[in-house]
């Protein structure tokens, strides 16, 4: 690894506070031309505040930050794009019914004499795309694209402006294994034409293929900078976790087994699930880890019953589930809490009390009637049960914080008496004292007999709660842990480390 | 430390604004209303002495009746997101139908009132349907619905009223109960029952769920398609209920009836507070709207104000209620971001 002669962007001894959170601890970086760097940390580890520095969105506490020789003292996104940083998200940006040349030219389209020059920017857009290795007609518009054009015209796109830094946040996580291929040779060309390239990713086989050298963060700081070729996976893996300390976890001694309630059996969807088998007993926690995109949200929907599975089967005490609908999950007992929360999860202005009951209006209600104080007795139990705080049991839920909002969200499915919960993410967006509440929660539902299901993209929390955890990773289950062995270190190898001989042994 | 600090603090202070916040909204929206609604009374009282009279009180809440009917069940339309544009046209051939089935189709009155009832219910639940499993945006659907029940009235009539046999009842319900109008008391009554329904029933506040978040409902279970094709079906009946309450006023079936309904309804509604995007609005919010409008239209009348004129007026009232409506949310709503 060869420190680069004129760092075409460098941090230096940077710290930056959110409250009281210590996002990044004296963190320094630097990338030179034509450099590939990964970026590599658990989620919260500070990459994504390293990106908004580097993209002028923050500005750091202490320490500082230079793009191409220019300090950048304040938040100036401006200045940072002038200076030539583009980044591209894992949200796309393009605008669907527009044609891929617009888009290109989003905001700077070329006129003649007061009209588009369509022939221009359809040749401009040809040669862009070309230099990309891509043949896409810029006439078509995007919404007819793939994933993998998509986003390789999101990339053409800030490569348009002749960047000298590139950042790729997860671009491939959206992506099927053969679309990946082709988004990596997108990169090794820009890195050949001398642009600096950041490529964020939990892929370890990608990484691989893709760059020199990779910096690990962990807890705000940057432990490392190494290079690929010499490391292993478990090495980068240790890394990235450093010292665990098991002491509050929430298992205790040899995991329960009750019957089998929930079967799932070679479930495919394409492109991310190609065969996926498992089962969830009852009186268990059952985690699934995975990195973005390793169809963690769509094997719950299938789960529910909410989405129909190309091939295989789920059931449920013998019942059928999968392709069912919703509602007939529902019956069956199983309920699914959304990823999104607030988004998917919540009705903002109503209260409370609706929030909770929504599952099932026949508890608290006579043909149809709702019982106002059967509504408030049902919400007020749950708020207790859940220790959630609110004004009243007919609060808005948009006034409740997260933590709460989530209480809420997975207690209407225990208010519709579900036994097999599907949480997806529950506590993403929600603080450490609501986290230990929900982790509480799930271990006394499962005590009482019901089947919980937790995705988590934090593989710490499933070493804390779970009584089995099983990682999701290239369409399949790679790994299988039981309580008390459940190892962080184990978990994440297996997820990022998909196609990749070198750490898996 | 500074952790447990900051959080205690974070959370605290979202309590106190919630509460703070809460009951305040809707008593804006429906106090400033009641308020505008008073002050204008007292104004045109001033103004003439023929308004505020117990005949003219009478007569306003008869006009009243003839946005308010369909208002109700508007409200729940616009509440779950969703738009009902037909509703004019639909008063003017339900009223046409009637006319047709009891005149030239010599059915007996209540046979044909019944038939319209049903007529209006399943055109209702077709637009519901259209909406509800195919995606079709209401807006799309009840514009047709708009163009061709217009149409298809005229189409049946040649556009000439079709008069209808006097009969004890239709009079009655086009007309009096001692010095009240009918249709004012159909109008309280209904108030009465979509109250309740938005209140206090499952289905009620299922459509609230549905306006407020239909990705949320649809995931917790909800039967959205059924509660679409309750909400149009809804709407459709009431059309059909003031289109024979309308052809009783008439004695005649009219092509023609109810021009520009449906935007008096939705102005009625939006002045009252409900949200166009959905999941926000109030019965009695509605009811202050619709008075709203109709004492505005019955006192330019009195004052004499140029008929073409009016229409002016009664359109810039109507945005300003609105903005006034808007600018109160605004500053409730920043409270809770």
């Amino acid at each position: 690894m060869t420190p680069p002669a004129t760092p075409i962007a460098s941090i230096e001894n940077v710290s930056k506070r959110y409250g009281g959170v210590q996002a990044l601890a004296n963190v320094s970086f630097s990338i030179g031309r034509g450099e590939v760097r990964a970026l590599l940390g658990k989620n919260g580890a500070g990459k994504s505040t390293v990106i908004r520095m580097l993209c002028g969105v923050e500005a750091p506490d202490d320490g500082t930050v230079t793009l191409g020789g220019t300090r950048l003292d304040r938040p100036n996104v401006r200045l940072a794009q002038q200076l030539g940083v583009r980044a591209v998200y894992q949200e796309l940006s393009l605008i669907p019914y527009m044609s891929v040349a617009e888009n290109l030219f989003m905001g700077k389209w070329p006129t003649s004499r007061g009209q588009l020059n369509q022939r221009a920017m359809v040749s401009e857009s040809e040669a862009a795309l070309g230099r990309l290795g891509l043949r896409i007609d810029p006439r078509r518009p995007v919404a007819e694209l793939g994933i993998a054009d998509r986003q390789m015209v999101e990339i053409a796109r800030a490569l348009a402006d002749e960047p000298a830094l590139l950042i790729l946040d997860e671009p491939t996580s959206s992506l099927g294994a053969g679309e990946v291929d082709r988004v990596l040779q997108a990169v090794e060309t820009v890195r050949r034409s001398g642009v600096a390239v950041i490529y964020v990713s939990h892929r370890l086989a990608e990484i691989r293929r893709i760059a020199d050298s990779a910096t690990i963060m962990r807890d705000g700081r940057v432990i490392s900078t190494i290079a690929m070729a010499g490391t292993s996976t478990r090495e980068v893996v240790e890394m990235m976790i450093g010292d665990m300390s098991h002491e509050d976890r929430l298992v205790a001694g040899t995991a329960a087994s009750g019957p089998v309630a929930m079967s799932v059996q070679a479930v495919a969807l394409a492109p991310k699930l190609e065969d996926v088998t498992f089962q969830v007993r009852a009186g268990e926690v059952l985690g699934i880890a995975g990195v973005l995109g390793s169809g963690r949200t769509e094997l719950l929907q299938i789960m529910a019953g909410l989405r129909r599975p190309d091939a295989g089967e789920v059931t449920l005490d013998g019942a059928s589930v999968a392709g069912r609908g919703l509602a007939h999950g529902k019956r069956l007992g199983i309920g699914l809490t959304p990823e999104d929360r607030k988004n998917d999860g919540i009705f903002p202005e109503l209260g409370v009390d609706e929030n909770l009951v929504v599952t099932d209006w026949s508890r608290v209600s006579r043909l149809g009637v709702i019982g106002t104080s059967r509504l408030r007795s049902a919400a007020l139990r749950a708020m207790a049960s859940m220790s959630v705080q609110a004004r009243s049991s007919r609060t808005p839920i948009a006034n409740l914080s997260g933590g709460n909002q989530q209480k809420i969200v997975i207690g209407r499915w225990l208010h519709a008496g579900s036994r097999v919960l599907l949480l997806d993410e529950p506590t993403r967006g929600v603080d450490v004292q609501a986290k230990a509440q929900i982790y509480e929660l799930l271990r006394k539902l499962a005590g009482e007999g019901a089947s919980v299901v937790f995705v988590s993209s934090e593989i710490d929390e499933l070493t804390l709660v779970c009584d089995r955890a099983i990682v999701l990773a290239g369409g399949r289950v790679v790994a299988e842990q039981q309580a008390p062995h459940i190892e962080t270190d184990t978990l994440l190898l297996a997820a990022i480390g998909e196609n990749d001989t070198k750490g898996t042994s | 430390m500074t952790t447990v600090q900051t959080s205690r603090d974070a959370s605290s202070g979202e309590r106190t604004r919630g509460g703070r916040f809460h009951p305040t909204t809707q008593q804006l929206n429906e106090g400033g209303l009641a308020v505008a609604l008073l002050l204008l009374i007292v104004v045109l009282g001033a103004r003439s002495p023929y308004f505020a009279t117990i005949d003219n009180m009478w007569a306003i809440l008869g006009d009243a009746a003839l946005v308010g009917v369909v208002a109700w069940a508007s409200t729940l339309v616009i509440v779950a997101g969703e738009i009902d544009l037909s509703v004019g046209p639909a008063v003017a051939f339900w009223g046409v139908v009637l006319a047709e089935l009891n005149g030239k189709g010599n059915l007996p009155l209540w046979l044909a009132i019944f038939a319209t009832l049903v007529g209006g219910t399943l055109v209702g639940a077709l637009a519901g349907w259209l909406r509800g499993r195919f995606g079709v945006p209401s807006f799309i659907v009840t514009l047709g619905l708009w163009n061709a029940l217009r149409g298809l009235a005229e189409f049946m009539t040649n556009a000439l009223p079709v008069p209808i046999r006097s009969s004890g009842f239709l009079d009655t319900l086009g007309g009096k109960l001692g010095p009240v109008p009918t249709s004012a008391v159909i109008m309280l009554v209904l108030f009465v029952v979509f109250v309740f329904v938005a209140k206090r029933t499952t289905y009620g506040r299922s459509v609230f769920a549905v306006g407020g978040n239909a990705r949320a409902a649809m995931l917790t279970g909800i039967n959205v398609l059924r509660i679409r094709v309750i909400l149009f079906a809804t709407s459709g009946v009431m059309a059909a209920l003031l289109g024979i309450i309308v052809a009783g006023r008439l004695s005649s079936g009219s092509s023609s009836a109810a021009q520009g309904l449906e935007f008096s309804v939705i102005a009625a509604v939006v002045v009252g507070g409900s949200s166009l995007s959905g999941g926000r609005g109030s019965m009695l919010g509605t009811l202050l709207g619709v008075l709203f409008i109709t004492v505005i239209g019955n006192g330019l009348v009195i004052l004499g104000v140029n008929s073409f004129f009016q229409d002016v007026v009664r359109g810039v009232l109507i945005v300003i209620a609105v903005l006034i409506n808007m600018l109160l949310t605004r500053r409730g709503g920043a409270d809770t971001q």
